[in-house]
């Protein structure tokens, strides 16, 4: 008997909601087991307190199959092109970790990013101001700042920006072969080596210097190869993800009622506006892990080698975060929520990402109160065989 | 209230530091977390619990 498929977000049916079909299973505690779209069976876990103990214990729930290998055709096995820090565990993923986090995660470091974020913010709204209308938001502005922002931490000019994107949409796209992909993120790889050498040789004060410079008191320095693979998954992941979070968390604040005139009425709401369109947007299609031991989330065995998907989106809005978790609100006060992950491999960009979409929100509630989308929700062209959800364009106009 | 912190398990994500920086730092040669007060007033119990729900790495806990 072959099993129900996992329930995936259908944006053009309920665009800010996880499946309902998950709505029971979370509400319930239970875990099932579903047939995910690249093949493999799994165990559906759509609460929070499950999702948190699996996501958390990177001992008894692996990383190897990769963070979005149940929709991820190229992503997964042993043969995988990028087969690296997303993947890993235990000791060997916290060396490198540990060289990389502190880098864009202190206040202190954030301090000193902030005004470029607001710079970079600015000049997009500056553009965006002198451009016809209807405007595509999510192209010219979302994906523009996002990826200002990360290239200059890395600190890779403004010529060579163009091979992160196409490594990004080659990596997002689901149906996308491992060979395609290989060969999508050749340029960028090869770039990014020959920019860890040079940075070793005549270092700045970028990111990948300072990482350079950390791991050089290690025993075993960060290796070329490794901090390829780190700045690679740095640029690729904080590309489209954060920028979808932006064209996202609008159309979300702009289609519930009230909470982009509240916004407007006091931006320093950005902030927690930030941290809610986290929670209750980020990662609809969840995380992937594999069992390594024969163990039990909410009562249910599992058995080591076993797959299980870890529902976010959903867990998200458990009652036990949030009375009305179910609810969009930018005046709640943060809590905790796994928009972000959670455990050894929760999201490193995690405090660039809060810093860009409170700067980005606040700027637009400050500078563009009368933007509005110009077509109906359900005419929104949504995201496709892609790992990050949302609109694939957002046209925008104002007065 | 009293508050331990397992530096041997952290990762870095500051994730602590945001939530309660009158309680929690990293330090400036390998990033990883630093005590600064590990009785920390009751005004500060509920950042503080939030920060041993959030942190990650499961490294920082209230001591009974």
């Amino acid at each position: 008997m072959s099993l129900p498929a996992l329930p995936l977000p259908d944006e053009n049916r309920l665009p800010f909601a996880p499946p309902p079909e998950h709505d029971a299973l979370r509400d319930a505690r239970q875990v099932t087991r579903v047939g995910c779209p690249t093949g493999m069976d799994a165990w559906l876990v759509a609460d929070y307190a499950g999702a948190r103990e699996v996501l958390g214990d990177g001992r008894r729930f692996t990383s190897r199959p990769g963070p979005v290998g149940h929709v991820l055709a190229a992503y997964g096995g042993p043969d995988a092109p990028i087969n690296g820090f997303p993947q890993m565990d235990g000791p060997e993923h916290i060396r490198i970790r540990r060289n990389f986090a502190p880098q864009v995660s202190h206040p202190r470091r954030l301090a000193e990013l902030e005004p470029l974020v607001e710079q970079i913010t600015d000049e997009a709204i500056d553009r965006m101001l002198a451009s016809p209308q209807p405007y595509p938001l999510h192209r010219e502005f979302s994906t523009v700042i996002t990826t200002a922002v990360i290239a200059e931490l890395i600190g890779v000019p403004a010529d060579h920006r163009h091979l992160l994107h196409d490594a990004a949409t080659a990596l997002f796209t689901n149906s996308t072969t491992q060979d395609e992909l290989r060969r999508a993120l050749r340029p960028l790889w090869t770039y990014l080596y020959q920019l860890a050498a040079g940075r070793r040789a005549r270092p700045g004060d970028d990111v990948l210097s300072r990482m350079i410079a950390h791991s050089a008191a290690d025993e075993r320095p960060l290796t070329p190869a490794e901090l390829t693979d780190m700045n690679g998954a740095l640029l690729i992941t904080g590309y489209d993800t954060t920028a979808s979070m932006i064209t996202f968390g609008l159309a979300c604040l702009l289609n519930t009622p009230g909470q982009w005139e509240k916004l407007c009425a006091e931006p320093e709401l950005a902030a927690s506006a930030a941290e809610e369109v986290a929670r209750y947007l980020s990662t609809g299609n969840g995380l992937f892990r594999q069992a390594t031991e024969d163990t039990v989330i909410n009562g249910q065995p599992i058995a080591a080698g076993d797959y299980v998907v870890v529902a976010v989106q959903s867990a998200n809005r458990d009652t036990a975060l949030h009375p009305d978790a179910g609810t969009f609100d930018i005046t709640r006060k943060p809590g905790p929520h796994l928009g972000y992950s959670h455990g050894a491999h929760a999201c490193v960009g995690r405090q660039i990402a809060r810093i860009e979409l409170t700067t980005v929100l606040r700027a637009l509630a400050r500078r563009v109160p009368t933007v509005r989308i110009t077509v109906p929700l359900d005419e929104l062209d949504w995201k496709k065989d892609n790992v990050v959800r949302g609109p694939a364009e957002m046209p925008v106009a104002w007065s | 209230m009293r508050v331990a912190t397992d530096r041997d398990r952290c990762i870095g994500a500051a994730v602590c530091v945001h939530l309660a920086p009158a309680v929690f730092d990293l330090d400036p040669d390998h990033g990883l977390v630093v005590l600064l007060d590990e009785s920390p007033s009751e005004t500060q119990r509920p950042v503080v619990e939030q920060a041993v729900e959030s942190c990650p790495a499961a490294v920082v806990r209230l001591l009974p």
